[in-house]
């Protein structure tokens, strides 16, 4: 997923012709689910014994798996992300370079778009151009952008204007203006690295490749929640990515860097406004037409990452429902596959990860702490944070080694899962209802802080 | 005096899960009101048909 809110902006991608609930009705309705959820919870756990015996054994069984697939999901995930690296390690950077169209959408981005047109124009490639496309701003966007227009030394800059009509709109656009056979779409506020063209290229050696996913890092790391944002993009997201693309189907092509055949992009119709998350929606789409999708760990993508709590659990809230909506959208695809035979799994996983997974991990928080202040099983609840804690610092450990990252990240692997992802967990479950009973979302957009 | 560490770090665990888990529902509740009062975008207005036109912009033939 998209790390930014960059372009999407003020137009709305739900279909118009259905009006909209008010604000105070959405927050009323929003109070319900969370009073519901909490109340819910509290009666599982005050009244079990009710519920008879074969429901605690039931309870004790369900998350007994979960704990067991928990620690073989992050072995497997270690296994071939070890076995991609070793692939990689292999490969040299491919010596004839295709002409390549980099899109720029930007909506009210005048903080960040002469950082992020400025590292575009250091790039270690030979034949590219820029196509930025202002998405009808209100602020000094266009007059930022149209400071690069022109010619610099062989890179061609090429400013366009339009009316406000959301990211993925202005990203075909773009696209439509491009001549190149491989297209790269990007966040107005991501900055990438100079080798990271010359890497991503690499992979389109192969003729059945239609995709490759960059790398994304965060650049502002501040203060704790930026850290564990870091951490989760290395440990959580790229690990993940690395995985599936040892399989080539990775089903998250991430905003900030996503590198595509042109083939490919045109054969699915382009990005689709109908969702909260084009990203992802476009993948699926490129996976059901059969295209391989490959990740390349050295084309990094640095983004700003929401600061503080409020903007994060806007930012995931969006996420987690955008991958339900395409989820929704796609749901053919979960029973059959016109293309890869990988793709359904993609998707069951996506399913899992989304739906599944956050009330498993919340749930199963609880319950170690009912059974150690019911029982007094304190050994139990220590016992389990353990293994978690050893597990995530494992796989931090190992993230951060491979992508020769800070070490010193590591140590936010102690507070990763048991504080940062039981909150976006809570997040992503009321989103998920949200999302089920149908509230009407809006995408906003985030403060920039012009980190990049 | 003896520490029994097992139950020090089991108080620390349960006190760390259920604070947040508050802060989590308290912070996601704080997020819908911040959203609920935030000024309506453009869009939005859009579709509920009350945009507010100040100008037409001027478009030359």
């Amino acid at each position: 997923m998209s790390a930014n809110e960059n372009a999407p902006n003020e137009a709305e991608p739900k279909p118009i012709g259905k009006r909209p609930l008010r604000p105070t009705t959405q927050l009323i309705i929003s109070i319900a689910i969370i009073a519901l959820v909490v109340m819910a919870t509290f009666f599982l756990f005050r009244y079990p014994q009710r519920l008879g015996p074969i429901f605690i054994t039931a309870l004790v069984v369900t998350l007994a798996s979960f704990l067991l697939l928990l620690v073989l999901r992050h072995f497997i995930l270690i296994w071939f992300s070890y076995l991609h690296q070793r692939e990689l390690a292999c490969e040299d950077c491919e010596d004839v370079y295709p002409f390549v169209s980099i899109i720029v959408p930007a909506y009210n981005e005048a903080e960040v778009i002469h950082a992020s047109i400025s590292s575009l124009l250091e790039l270690r490639y030979p034949y590219y151009e820029i196509i930025a496309v202002d998405d009808g701003s209100t602020d000094d966007t266009h007059a930022r952008m149209r400071e690069f227009e022109g010619n610099h030394y062989g890179v061609r800059v090429s400013v366009y204007r339009k009316e406000n009509s959301g990211k993925a709109d202005t990203l075909n656009y773009g696209i439509h203006r491009s001549k190149a056979p491989i297209v790269i779409c990007m966040d107005s506020d991501s900055r990438l690295t100079p080798d990271a063209l010359r890497y991503a290229i690499r992979h389109f050696r192969d003729p059945n490749v239609g995709a490759v996913a960059g790398n994304v890092k965060v650049i502002n790391r501040h203060n704790i929640w930026t850290k564990l944002q870091a951490l989760e993009y290395i440990e959580g997201l790229n690990i993940v990515r690395k995985a599936q693309a040892f399989w080539r189907s990775v089903n998250v092509i991430p905003g900030p860097i996503g590198i595509f055949r042109r083939m490919a992009i045109e054969g699915t119709g382009g990005y689709d406004s109908d969702t909260f998350a084009e990203d992802f929606d476009m993948t699926v789409k490129i996976l059901a037409d059969g295209w391989k999708i490959h990740y390349e760990p050295k084309a990094v993508a640095y983004t700003e990452a929401p600061e503080e709590l409020l903007d994060i659990i806007k930012q995931r809230y969006r996420w987690s429902r955008g991958i339900l909506q395409a989820l929704r959208k796609q749901k053919h695809l979960l029973t059959r596959s016109s293309g890869n035979v990988t793709t359904p799994l993609s998707l069951w996983y996506m399913i899992f990860e989304g739906l599944v997974w956050p009330a498993m991990n919340i749930f199963s928080s609880l319950f170690f702490v009912w059974i150690a202040l019911i029982y007094g099983m304190t050994k139990l609840l220590v016992m389990w944070w353990l293994l978690l804690t050893i597990l995530d610092l494992l796989v931090a450990a190992h993230a951060i080694l491979m992508e020769r990252e800070d070490m010193g990240l590591a140590i936010y692997a102690v507070f990763y899962r048991i504080f940062y992802v039981l909150i976006i967990d809570v997040t992503k479950v009321f989103a998920t209802l949200e999302e089920l009973v149908g509230l009407d979302m809006s995408w906003g957009k985030l403060a920039r802080k012009g980190r990049i | 005096m003896r520490f029994d560490w097992v139950n020090i770090l089991a108080t620390v665990i349960f006190v760390s899960i259920v604070v947040t888990l508050i802060l989590a529902v308290a912070s996601y509740f704080a997020y819908k009101v911040r959203e609920a009062r935030r000024p309506k975008t453009a869009a939005e207005l859009r579709q509920e048909g009350q945009v507010k036109v100040f100008f037409n912009e001027y478009k030359p033939k």
